[in-house]
């Protein structure tokens, strides 16, 4: 008995692992491997990140192929995925790092192997380690957000703000974003700044702890993300205010975000272009193995009818532009998603 | 009963499947991962592996000692945070002390909080499951007080050279491994304490009536514990070039998942150190090859769960007959 019950566990592994292995898509040796280590697959973002990527043009025609690391939010798996990708000699690495700092190093190792990395949605500190990277201006993402609930609250508003994960270049740049703003308004006071780590359930305890606080003092809600933005509309709404008094604006484009913006109850969601994002980074890669001969198929390029100039892939640095979505746009957006 | 000491001569064919079944389990994950990734088998992947299973390593050497006592230590993951930053924070900066203080300011600070753990389970008989399970909150608190919730990146090369360097080839987290393993492996099987761990673990009362200070033995595995985690702790942040205050989190379950899968028992007393080993490999193996293949992490997850609940139903099935 106690024989076949171990015999059972080990060919159930194997098992598991066989059929994982037979049943996933074979490469073809002359297809480009490309490597995305992603920062989670559990937040909505990289999963939008992930999707787009996967919809690239030159992935449906064979030019290369495209695996999807998840980083699952913890520096040392990053690190370990980066050893993978190595060893499995991808030819190239599209990376958006859980740490700012943590990121470099991995990146070191990658080139020293000989595989060019490119940048995407968030940076390490060290963007020169870069081949090419394609992000948003997380600065003037701050700003619009900062700006947006100003304007609705009026320049002597108490605001909170609700930070994204401390140390990641998301929340350290869309914090430099909001003070630039707050510096230029300074009847406006900041009643609480604190970490809700990006999620939506910490938003929700962290709102109503401040409400329980200050009550309707508070007149705008700043979220370094939509998560938290939807989080703090419950927490208002929980606390029993109407979410559509308090001006709150949040970052990312997320779907429940964007709904929240049509009913009301979300004065902006500034939308991040995950297409834009991944796609144009598969282009950067793509063009860095391939050569000049390759042209770009993401619409975000100009060449493509986008607003991103391609500028024949020469530089090292792109910005993908934001777009604000308000109750004025969000039916459009919406049924573009 | 499936005993340390148990003599290995005359053993029929049926019990040395049963025995050895976690280890036939492990050749077999090798040889199909082997099979299905041409480069699993290169040297480079392979001390991939041992580097990238170290930390968890050191971790599950520690729980081997925890749960031979029948005990459970779920402040692991805080504590190697903790430790990771207090230990960054002596290497960082222009005023680097020397790397070795910061290893020893790492690991005492474990073994501090694994007194706490230890005192509070032993003397005053606050069920381990519960007393872990507060540290794990006080040490993640501290970690985010000591570091202001922010990373604590720049560390000094001699420090770093702790979880990239190389001796001979071989990554330097995989000697540390490798000394702590044979070190734990000599006490607990040559050694009187480690003879009294096994004894405390299998059968506190007539322990305690053999004139063994159960007491002193349960506390002192959680300091062992605590000053693994630290060492962990250590290695980690040496590794990702800076010390992140949400480091470890969850990492308690894969060290209990390396012991458990190794087939000791969470009722204590029975358990090798040398299955927690092939325990820790599998789960290493196992994240690995997956990844290698670019099979997703949610199947990946599916297949780790399945695998440690397999191992405890076998341990079940086997304590419920003897």
């Amino acid at each position: 008995m106690k024989t076949t019950r171990r015999f059972l566990m080990g060919a159930a592994a194997g098992l598991a692992l066989a059929g994982m292995v037979f049943g996933g898509s074979s490469a073809d040796a002359k297809t480009l491997k490309i490597a995305a280590i992603v920062q989670s697959l559990n937040t909505e973002y990289n999963v939008l990140w992930a999707d787009a990527a996967k919809a690239h043009p030159a992935l449906a025609d064979g030019t290369a192929t495209l695996t999807v690391l998840d980083g699952r939010q913890d520096v040392l798996t990053q690190s370990n995925l980066f050893d993978t990708a190595i060893t499995e000699k991808y030819d190239a690495i599209i990376f958006i790092p859980v740490d700012i700092d943590a990121g470099n190093e991995p990146i070191e190792r990658a080139k020293a192997a000989g595989i060019p990395v490119f940048g995407s949605n968030t940076m390490v500190s060290n963007t020169a380690l870069y081949d090419a990277y394609i992000n948003s201006n997380d600065v003037e993402a701050g700003e619009m957000l900062a700006k947006a609930v100003i304007d609705k609250a009026g320049p002597q508003a108490k605001v909170v703000i609700l930070e994204g994960m401390l140390g990641q270049s998301a929340q350290v740049q869309r914090l430099e974003g909001i003070q630039k703003v707050l510096k230029e308004n300074p009847g406006v006071t900041i009643l609480e700044q604190n970490t809700a780590n990006w999620s939506r359930a910490e938003a929700i305890t962290l709102m109503e702890n401040f409400l329980t606080s200050h009550g309707d003092a508070i007149q705008g809600v700043l979220a370094e993300n939509d998560e938290m933005a939807v989080g703090a509309i419950e927490g208002i709404r929980n606390h029993g205010l109407d979410p559509k008094t308090v001006p709150v604006a949040g970052v990312d484009g997320i779907k429940d975000a964007l709904e929240a913006v049509k009913r009301g109850e979300q004065s902006m969601s500034i939308l991040q272009d995950a297409n834009g994002q991944a796609q144009g980074a598969i282009d950067l890669a793509l063009h860095k193995i391939v050569g000049d001969s390759y042209k770009p198929r993401a619409a975000v390029w100009d060449v493509n009818g986008g607003k991103l100039a391609w500028n024949d892939g020469k530089d090292q640095h792109y910005y993908v532009p934001w777009l604000a979505v308000t109750s004025e746009n969000v039916d459009k957006v919406l049924v573009g998603n | 009963m499936v005993s340390a000491s148990q003599s290995m001569s005359g053993m029929s064919l049926g019990k040395f499947i049963a025995r050895y079944g976690i280890v036939i389990s492990f050749i077999l994950l090798f040889v199909v991962l082997s099979l299905a990734s041409p480069n699993f088998l290169s040297t480079n992947n392979l001390l991939n592996v041992l580097r990238q299973v170290s930390m968890n390593g050191v971790l599950a050497v520690g729980m081997t000692f925890v749960i031979l006592t029948a005990g459970i230590d779920l402040s692991i993951g805080s504590l190697l945070a903790l430790a990771g930053a207090v230990a960054a924070s002596l290497v960082t900066g222009a005023d680097a002390f020397n790397p070795l203080l910061a290893v020893a300011a790492g690991v005492a600070v474990g073994a501090l909080c694994g007194a706490v753990n230890g005192g509070l389970i032993a003397y005053f008989k606050v069920p381990a499951f519960v007393a872990t399970l507060g540290m794990l909150s006080v040490a993640r608190g501290a970690t985010l007080l000591y570091s202001g919730g922010r990373p604590i990146p720049n560390l000094s090369l001699e420090f770093r050279w702790l979880g990239q360097g190389l001796v001979l080839g071989i990554p330097v987290p995989v000697i540390i491994f490798a000394i702590v393993f044979a070190v734990a492996a000599i006490v607990l099987r040559y050694s009187i304490y480690g003879r009294r761990v096994y004894a405390v673990g299998g059968n506190p009362r007539s322990a305690k009536t053999s004139g063994i200070n159960t007491s002193g033995i349960i506390f002192s595995v959680y300091v062992i514990m605590g000053a693994l985690a630290g060492l962990a702790g250590v290695m980690l942040t040496a590794r990702t070039t800076s010390a992140l205050p949400q480091a470890g989190i969850g990492y308690e379950l894969d060290a209990i998942a390396a012991v458990v899968i190794g087939g000791t028992s969470l009722t204590g007393g029975i358990g090798r150190i040398g299955y927690t080993l092939v325990g820790v490999l599998i789960i290493g193996m196992i994240s690995n090859g997956l990844d290698l293949m670019g099979v997703s992490s949610y199947y990946q997850q599916i297949i780790k769960g399945s695998i440690i609940v397999l191992a405890v139903l076998i341990d079940r099935s086997r304590a419920g007959r003897e």
